[in-house]
């Protein structure tokens, strides 16, 4: 797909197409890089390297150190210690402008887009280079030239369109014009497929496959072991900050790069049966549910579904179709226009979360820090948000501080939070023992009906062991839990049964010990149920 | 016809709706970037002086004069601006208590009274003002002439700025860049667009705007130094910004709507219209008038994606995790 | 330059940045000073000799110091849960004309029991200034309209009011009986027994502390415990940390909102009635707003950091910065100096609390690999 006149092949670096990983220049090579935060080393004397015409994985679980290195590489942050070259030259990046007039392109997993402006003037921003560079905006030459883009790579998007029109797929599409407009060389991609069907992200490979061809060097940092075998050349594990091995994938396995990423021999996710409870009363109904969304319209639309008591329902789905709405309605964040949310067979009226707190309802919302706990406040605050108002934490009008501190030990003893102790600010908190601090609380409420919104992402894989099992426990206690995943996996391993969303609709169900991926996947994009 | 209440009272909501509308433009430009200044009205009232100071100590030509003493007005705004700038930006301090304090440290009972006293400049009329034009020989055709065509530079100057902000803001590259600076600084930075440049220009360039409004009304609408001159125009400014959707077009609609307002009593007073109604009724409307505007605005829109830059009073670290 | 943001803040951290910052600003204004050809020795000894040493100082100190307590109070009592409440001073002039009000009706029907009397003029105060605030709060609460200005606009036409009733009308609050009253307008001086009574200290010279500064410690007080120890207070924490949290956990978030509005109007408004029981007696037009009781509470505020208990010796010591303002003021002692000290503190505070925040860490970040540890990867 390499285009005679593309300024790529006029670089007298450019080497091989990568296939033996010997170049005579890396395109990248990063030597000790160092990075600490307050309380975490992120980076610990890491060697990377990458050729030019190749896509090289950067393979580790969540906290290993692969997006900070990667910030440090397109000058979002810089290092403690250690040096980055850019073919062969060193670079000292003090800011994002010089590493992207270095020509190194970043597609993050967190979109850096502006919301109210159109593709265009996204594609645009910040655009330095001579030929780019005008005082006035030029609105058409710039429509043009992304259609072009857009056609060459497929990755088709109308220029005019504003960016919260378009879906999280079109949105990533965005992302990575961005970088192409800039003719950056070297591209790095952070968890690209996290917001992709399968479908999707097979086409992505192929645009990425595409890109190596032409000379470019690709990036590609994930913690999913089935996408990193399927598209790098090379792939380089980190782990707690360091870098334990660099293989062509070839030479790996599944399995081999997992032990290497997790520091000891792991089985494939199994799936684990449960005692089921006898009695199968549905605890959670939803029927007809209509609620709508930020933008008006709604996002979810005419949804019904049962949870039995000692079941673990899972819905699947793509980003942004109407799960976190769908969460937000049953446990009363958000308002229905229609339709109505049934705990044991009475109604509940709608929009208070009060009245699903009463009725039992636990929720671990997707936005820990900013929904489900108050930052800045303590631990011990934190674990009496919803039962502050009875005692023991409370007599009469007055708060007993002494009784939430005793409350709160024992609640971080039974589920293991690593905090340095009661008073500490959640924030300080890693991502995994918020996790365990939600879900603790939560129980605590002893509560009929759970809601998880993407409760293990960003976690690592012990904390990810950790909260199945805590599901798995509330089910087998005759908890009905509704598990919204992104993660098919996850889905599969722990369900019974996995209903998926489209477009705010349900689209599909399916037993979850005999779903396959494709099957789920066509579903998710929004492919017809013929069952 | 040009003597009667309505001519009467659009030209005079143009001459005093010139100080509102040039403090809108530059409380616009600085939240454009994401800075909350609520220093306005502290800004105004140092510009006004410092221009009325300048027009008082320059022997020249009044035109000269008058010319020098608005880029002085602009630059002691500017001054004002920067040290909230410094707080905010460089040292991520609350923006709202950092506006107050500018308020008091600059407003009346604070440097500009420290200032009209220290120089003695109370209690005397202007050495040169800006005096009504017959731009083009219009100025008495009907209806038109006294509002579009006898107004003074300064209005006509605040068009040309109403213009420029707007075009800036709409078509540029440093003004697309700015608007992504105020919606999503991360964006913004990670393209390579330098936060703090962009907030500091900004910010500066609000000042001075704030203090040539202030100086409109110490150069062309008073034209004396009176301690807390502006009384309160400062603020109306900043609530014009959020009427105004945070586009320059609409802030010169609402400047001039609350001019109206704030000339009405001299109007009725002098056609002796409303006698029986006491004149701090007529006085009060601008204030209770900004707070239903603010209302109705709060209330329709709180869905839709129209108004403030998302990202409007945070501060922004880049490596906070 | 580069923050890091700080895992915990170290106490001593807490108390040395505001000392810290008032010891800088004083620095600041030093230069000012010399600038503008003062002698910055000589008036900070003035200052300070008006404020706390001189004959009665300590008396005129704490008569500044009682209402910006009062509106310190009010006003940290909102901050801190982001609630930016600037309307303490129109408030507080309507928690004057309602103590005056009921001051005088009361003394016209022949009341003369002085407890009922300030006890009337304290509930009076309270909710005028409780009805003022719960305008904007109202609109805050339900309608989500921006509190800063709605509340600060409401200053202004508080101000008119008191203009109206003194010297634009013939209003029950005004004197119709002398030359003067007819004339300028002047109010109607509040019965004797409705004056606020006083207790006398034979400490550090004779000091006169007034009931209003007594009744702002208890409030003072009060208040801490209601925000730290209660129910209530623990929402409000929440609240102000996250709303989005606050609703999750099933809080009230409306009605909390109102609620604090109208705390803080009504401590404000409780000050505007200490003003008039303890001083002034009589609604002043002019003079009042002149004395920006409202917005200096706002300095007192944020220099305590929002901590009610605190709020009292720092409204002490800024009173003790107005009063000798009020006494010095003329030719030698610059007006406006007042403001213009208040604002350099108040910058000094703010700039320091970026050292409470984040660790300062200047120069390059990146070294060289030469002094990377040498040690074979794993």
């Amino acid at each position: 797909m390499g285009e005679p006149d593309s300024p790529l092949l006029n670089e007298a670096n450019v080497g091989g197409a990568g296939k033996s990983g010997a170049s005579p220049v890396p395109a990248v090579s990063m030597r000790q890089i160092t990075k600490r935060f307050p309380g975490v080393l992120a980076n610990d004397r890491v060697d990377f390297e990458a050729a030019a015409g190749e896509v090289h994985a950067l393979l580790g679980e969540n906290g290993a150190g692969k997006t900070t290195l990667s910030n440090v590489l397109t000058g979002l942050y810089r290092p403690d210690g250690g040096v980055v070259e850019v073919y062969g030259n060193p670079v000292e990046f003090r800011s994002p402008r010089d590493a992207l007039a270095a020509g190194i392109g970043m597609v993050h997993q967190h979109f850096r887009l502006v919301a109210p402006f159109t593709v265009a003037e996204n594609i645009v921003l910040g655009d330095h280079r001579a030929e780019g560079r005008s005082f006035v905006i030029h609105q058409r030459a710039i429509e043009r030239r992304v259609a072009e883009l857009g056609e060459r790579y497929g990755l088709g998007v109308d220029p005019q369109a504003r960016l919260w029109q378009l879906s999280v797929g079109e949105q990533q599409r965005v992302e990575i014009l961005k970088a192409l407009y800039r003719e950056a060389r070297i591209l790095i991609m952070d968890e690209p497929t996290a917001v992709l069907t399968p479908q999707e992200a097979e086409a992505l490979f192929e645009t990425l496959r595409a890109m190596a061809e032409e000379g470019r060097t690709v990036v590609f940092i994930s913690h999913k072991l089935h996408e990193v075998t399927a598209v790098a050349d090379r792939v380089t594990v980190l782990r707690a900050g360091r870098n334990v091995a660099t293989v062509p994938a070839a030479q790996a396995t599944q399995r081999s790069l997992a032990a290497l990423m997790v520091g000891r021999e792991i089985d494939e996710a199994r799936r684990i049966e449960r005692e089921r409870p006898a009695g199968e009363e549905v605890a959670l109904e939803v029927e007809g549910l209509s609620v709508p969304g930020d933008r008006g319209g709604l996002a979810v639309k005419d949804v019904s579904l049962a949870v039995r008591a000692g079941e673990i329902v899972g819905v699947a789905g793509v980003a942004g179709n109407g799960q976190r709405e769908l969460a937000e309605a049953v446990y009363g964040m958000r308002g229905a226009t229609e339709g109505v949310v049934r705990v044991n067979g009475s109604a509940l009226a709608s929009g208070d979360p009060r009245v699903a707190i009463a009725a039992r309802i636990a929720h671990v919302p997707e936005d820990r820090l900013g929904t489900g706990l108050a930052p800045s406040l303590s631990v011990a605050a934190n674990v009496v948000l919803k039962s502050y108002r009875r005692p023991p934490v409370s007599r009469g009008p007055l708060l007993a501080v002494r009784r939430m501190r005793e409350l709160a030990l024992s609640l971080i003893r039974r589920y293991d939070v690593q905090t340095p102790g009661p008073d500490t600010p959640v924030r300080n908190l890693s991502g995994g023992n918020l996790q365990k601090l939600v879900l603790g609380r939560e129980f605590q409420g002893e509560p009929r009906i759970l809601v998880a919104a993407q409760p293990t992402r960003g976690l690592d894989v012990g904390a990810i062991e950790t909260v199945h099992a805590y599901l798995r426990d509330a089910a087998s206690k005759g908890v009905a839990v509704l598990l919204i995943s992104e993660d098919l996996d996850e889905l599969r391993a722990i369900t019974d049964r996995i209903v998926v969303m489209y477009e705010g609709r349900i689209v599909g169900e399916r037993d979850a010990q005999t779903a396959t991926v494709e099957e789920i996947g066509y579903l998710m994009a929004g492919g017809r149920d013929e069952a | 016809m040009n003597d009667s209440l309505l001519v009467d009272l659009l030209a005079h909501a143009v001459l005093y709706g010139t100080p509102l509308l040039f403090a809108a433009l530059g409380e616009l430009l600085a939240e454009r970037s994401g800075v909350l200044n609520l220093g306005v009205e502290g800004m105004m009232l140092v510009g006004a002086v410092m221009g009325f100071w300048a027009v008082q100590s320059f022997d020249a030509p009044s035109g000269v004069s008058l010319a020098a003493a608005v880029g002085v007005a602009a630059l002691a705004g500017a001054a004002m601006a920067l040290i909230h700038a410094f707080l905010v930006i460089t040292l991520r301090a609350n923006q709202i208590v950092s506006g107050l304090a500018l308020t008091i440290f600059a407003g009346a009972l604070g440097l500009s009274s420290y200032l009209g006293n220290d120089l003695d400049l109370a209690g005397v009329p202007a050495d040169a003002s800006f005096q009504n034009r017959d731009v083009l020989g219009l100025a008495d055709v009907p209806v038109l002439g006294p509002i579009v065509f006898g107004q003074n530079a300064l209005v006509y100057a605040s068009w040309v700025c109403v213009v420029l902000v707007g075009l800036y803001l709409a078509r540029t590259r440093p003004g697309l860049n700015v608007r992504a600076v105020g919606e999503s600084p991360a964006a913004a930075d990670a393209m390579g667009i330098d936060v703090s440049a962009y907030r500091y220009a900004h910010t500066l360039a609000g000042g001075a705007l704030a203090g040539v409004g202030g100086a409109c009304f110490s150069l062309a609408i008073t034209p004396q130094w009176v301690d807390g001159l502006t009384r309160g125009a400062g603020w109306i400014a900043i609530a014009l910004v959020i009427f105004a959707f945070w586009r320059a077009d609409l802030c010169l609609v609402g400047a001039y709507f609350f001019g109206a307002f704030s000339y009405l009593p001299f109007a009725l007073e002098a056609r002796g219209v409303a006698e029986g109604v006491p004149s701090e009724v007529f006085d009060s409307l601008p204030y209770v008038l900004t707070i239903v505007v603010l209302v109705f605005v709060s209330f329709g829109f709180a869905k839709r994606r129209l108004g403030a830059p998302a990202a409007l009073g945070v501060p922004y670290v880049r490596e906070e995790r | 330059m580069r923050l890091e943001r700080r895992l915990e803040q170290p106490r001593w951290l807490v108390l040395a940045v505001p000392v810290g910052s008032i010891a800088f600003s004083f620095a600041v204004m030093a230069v000012v000073l010399v600038a503008t050809g003062h002698d910055p020795g000589y008036t900070y000894r003035r200052l300070f000799s008006a404020a706390f040493t001189a004959d009665g100082a300590l008396t005129s100190t704490l008569v500044f110091a009682t209402p910006i307590v009062f509106t310190g109070l009010a006003a940290a009592a909102a901050f801190r849960m982001q609630l930016f409440n600037i309307g303490g001073e129109g408030q507080l002039y309507l928690g004057a004309v309602a103590a005056v009000g009921i001051a005088l009706w009361l003394g016209d029907r022949g009341v003369t029991s002085t407890p009922l009397l300030i006890l009337a003029m304290c509930l009076c105060g309270a909710a005028a200034g409780a009805a003022w605030a719960a305008i904007p709060g109202v609109l805050r609460a339900f309608f989500k309209t921006n509190e800063i200005i709605t509340s600060l606009m409401l200053n202004y036409v508080a101000a008119l009011l008191l203009t109206y009733l003194i010297l634009d009308s013939f209003s029950y609050w005004r004197d119709t009986e002398s030359f003067e009253g007819k004339t300028f307008g002047i109010g109607k001086v509040i019965p004797e027994e409705a004056h606020w009574p006083s207790a006398t200290l034979d400490v550090a010279g004779e000091v006169v502390v007034p009931l209003g500064f007594a009744m702002a410690i208890v409030l003072a007080i009060v208040v801490w415990v209601l925000y730290s120890r209660t129910r209530f207070g623990f929402e409000l924490q929440v609240i102000g940390d996250s709303q989005r949290t606050a609703r999750y956990a099933g809080m009230r978030l409306r009605r909390k909102i109102l609620a604090v509005m109208c705390l803080s109007g009504a401590i404000a408004g409780l000050g505007g009635a200490a003003l008039e029981g303890d001083f002034a007696h009589q609604l002043d037009p002019t003079g009042l707003p002149a004395s920006y009781y409202g917005y200096t509470g706002i300095v007192v505020a944020a220099l305590a950091r929002y901590n009610p208990l605190a709020v009292v010796p720092v409204g002490f010591l800024l009173g003790g910065l107005l009063s000798a303002g009020f006494t010095l003021q003329g030719a030698d002692f610059p007006s406006g100096l007042v403001g213009v000290m208040q604002g350099i503190i108040l910058f000094c505070a703010l700039g320091g609390e970026l050292l409470i925040r984040y660790r300062v860490r200047i120069g390059r970040g990146m070294r060289g690999p030469a002094s990377a540890a040498a040690e074979p990867a794993p």
